[in-house]
């Protein structure tokens, strides 16, 4: 589904990312761990078409398609969803109106009717519903006045609502109390499907204990150093990113 | 200053009276406020010369002039207008600014009064008194909506007495070229003032807003918030002074203005001026510009909102800060709908507001 080749990044002057190389297939759940500052944002960001960054050389491709070429409006409507490590605050934009936006948005894209107001409300509702937030929020201002971790989880339900193909998740985990962790985590596995594919950026191991992941790797430097089972994920969280540098 | 097209229009009447040719001498004799004062630094009324006589339709109306005048601007509006008309208002009330008046209106009670003006004269002034007495309540709206030919002076003053309250909501978007001036002088204790303003130019307007508020008493309380946005090659100009007399001790105060430039011809200047004669008092005040969050942008379109409509939606939420303090829903979606349609990307979101 994914596939990055020698990826080289760069922000200004810095480079950041030095020769990445990852794939992801449909169905799997790959968790990209690694120290600060190895690139683990940056890479999650480029996915979804940030322009603070300029890739040098190396391609992405998304179900065969050259995804550098698309501005990340049409990468979201080919399915690609990226959950924000700082979520943004939009006051005076209704969390509905923006998921609104958003899902017709994507729809007009695909050449796909707008759908009824009233089926996208109880559409909305059921998921409010499954993570558990109060629905008043829906007429709340985008993540306005929103603690870090209901950032976080409002994150998760507008995924649910769009339900995308590819899940990047840049440090969800963060921030989120050990009953949110476990919502979040329901929110993620609950679109887990052969025909999805997720890819979890993090820092800790804890997200991890919820959603199982297929693949492990380590960023470190801008580049993949290691790639292994879910047994990595608790090889690092017991002795930290400091012996990967030592072999 | 050359007054040519005035006194022709005004000569061109059927009729002048001495009263209203008095008040052309008087304009004359004062002359109109130019760029070295300081109220006028950046606007500059010598774009009333290109207006043509016919353009400047004075009201052929007569109604009772003042004595004398506060300048000659004061003077321009009394000879344009005919004078002034009296009149107790209550309930709801609407008048037309798109037209040359003069009124001077009182408060016993509770009145909503609305001035609009989405008229396609190029030419009016409207002055305005208010004085609301004791424990009288007032929600004034004033939306500008005119033409892009449309040139307006407004000037609206206000006293408010002991415990009375007044809510002011104004909306400027269409013009070719506006000067608003609002004062609200809060005489007695208790008397309180809420101001939300909205300038939103585009095209090639120029729109200036200053506004004032005294507190001339103790215990008197007044907010201001005004948001500010140009477009194009538009300028915007805003000046909010607040003034805290001597005695006017616990005064509560706050007046902040937030500006968002949408394109790099365009052109904001904004200031707010506190001046405090009192010791006792509680007053703040900020101004801030800037353009839109990048941020925000990127996190709109990973949802799959196309740029265009991203950053009308950032726009609109940015502008709906003020528009949500419109009064009566109606003409808060009427007001919101032509905020939208002058953006690309803004017409999807009208439907879902």
């Amino acid at each position: 589904m994914l596939e990055i080749e020698n990826l080289h990044a760069r922000a200004g002057d810095t480079a950041i990312l030095k020769g990445l190389n990852l794939t992801v297939n449909a169905g799997e759940v790959h968790a990209v761990m690694g120290p600060n500052g190895s690139g683990k944002s940056t890479l999650s960001k480029i996915i979804a078409g940030s322009e603070d960054y300029i890739v040098t050389d190396g391609r992405i491709r998304f179900e065969g398609r050259d995804l550098l070429t698309l501005p990340p409006e049409e990468r979201a409507a080919a399915g690609i969803f990226l959950g924000f490590q700082y979520p943004v605050e939009i006051p005076g934009v209704s969390n509905m109106v923006f998921l609104r936006a958003a899902v017709n948005a994507q729809r007009k894209h695909r050449g796909e009717p707008e759908l009824e107001a009233a089926d996208f409300l109880a559409w909305v509702r059921h998921r409010v519903k499954q993570m558990k937030m109060d629905p008043a929020m829906l007429s709340r201002g985008v993540n306005e006045g929103f603690s870090g971790g209901e950032k976080k989880r409002n994150e998760i339900l507008q995924m649910l609502v769009l339900e995308p193909k590819l899940m990047v998740l840049d440090e969800t985990d963060s921030g989120l109390d050990i009953d949110a962790l476990k919502i979040v985590a329901e929110g993620i596995n609950a679109l887990r499907s052969p025909a999805r594919a997720t890819l979890l950026v993090t820092h800790y191991q804890r997200l991890l204990d919820h959603v199982q992941p297929d693949h492990v790797h380590v960023l470190s430097g801008g580049r993949i150093v290691k790639s292994g089972g879910p047994d990595l994920a608790r090889e690092l969280e017991e002795k930290g990113y400091g012996w990967l540098d030592a072999a | 200053m050359m007054l040519d097209n005035i006194v022709t229009a005004i000569e061109a009447l059927p009729d002048v009276s001495a009263a209203r040719r008095a008040a052309l001498d008087a304009l004359l004799r004062l002359g109109l406020p130019g760029p070295h004062e300081e109220q006028w630094k950046y606007t500059d009324l010598s774009v009333l010369q290109t207006l043509a006589a016919e353009d400047i339709a004075p009201n052929p109306d007569t109604h009772e002039f003042p004595a004398d005048y506060a300048d000659g601007l004061d003077a321009l509006n009394a000879a344009l207008a005919g004078g002034q008309q009296h009149r107790p208002i209550d309930g709801q009330v609407r008048l037309d600014t798109g037209r040359h008046g003069r009124y001077h209106l009182t408060v016993d009670g509770n009145a909503e009064l609305r001035l609009e003006d989405a008229g396609d004269t190029r030419f009016a002034t409207c002055f305005i008194t208010l004085a609301l007495a004791p424990g009288a309540r007032l929600r004034l709206t004033r939306v500008l909506t005119a033409s892009e030919a449309a040139h307006r002076i407004t000037r609206i003053a206000i006293s408010v007495a002991e415990n009375a309250r007044v809510d002011i909501v104004t909306i400027d978007l269409d013009a070719r070229f506006a000067r608003h001036d609002l004062a609200v002088a809060l005489d007695a204790p208790g008397a309180t003032a809420h101001l939300y303003g909205l300038y939103a130019p585009a095209g090639a307007t120029h729109l200036d807003h200053h506004v004032r508020v005294d507190h001339r008493a103790a215990h008197c309380i007044s907010r201001g918030y005004f948001r500010g946005l140009a477009f194009d090659r538009a300028c915007a100009v805003f000046n909010g002074r607040i003034m805290v007399h001597p005695h006017a001790q616990k005064t509560d105060s706050e007046l902040r203005i937030a500006n968002l430039l949408l394109s790099r011809k365009a052109q904001i200047n904004a200031k707010p001026e506190l001046e405090i004669y009192a010791d006792d008092v509680k007053c703040a005040h900020g101004a801030t510009f800037g353009r839109l969050d990048p941020t925000a942008l990127f996190y709109l379109r990973t949802r799959g909102v196309p740029e265009a409509a991203a950053r009308a939606l950032l726009t609109y939420s940015f502008a709906n800060e003020i528009f949500q303090h419109i009064h009566p829903p109606e003409l808060r979606s009427e007001i919101t709908a032509k905020f939208l349609t002058r953006m690309d990307g803004g017409a999807g979101i009208t439907e879902l507001t």
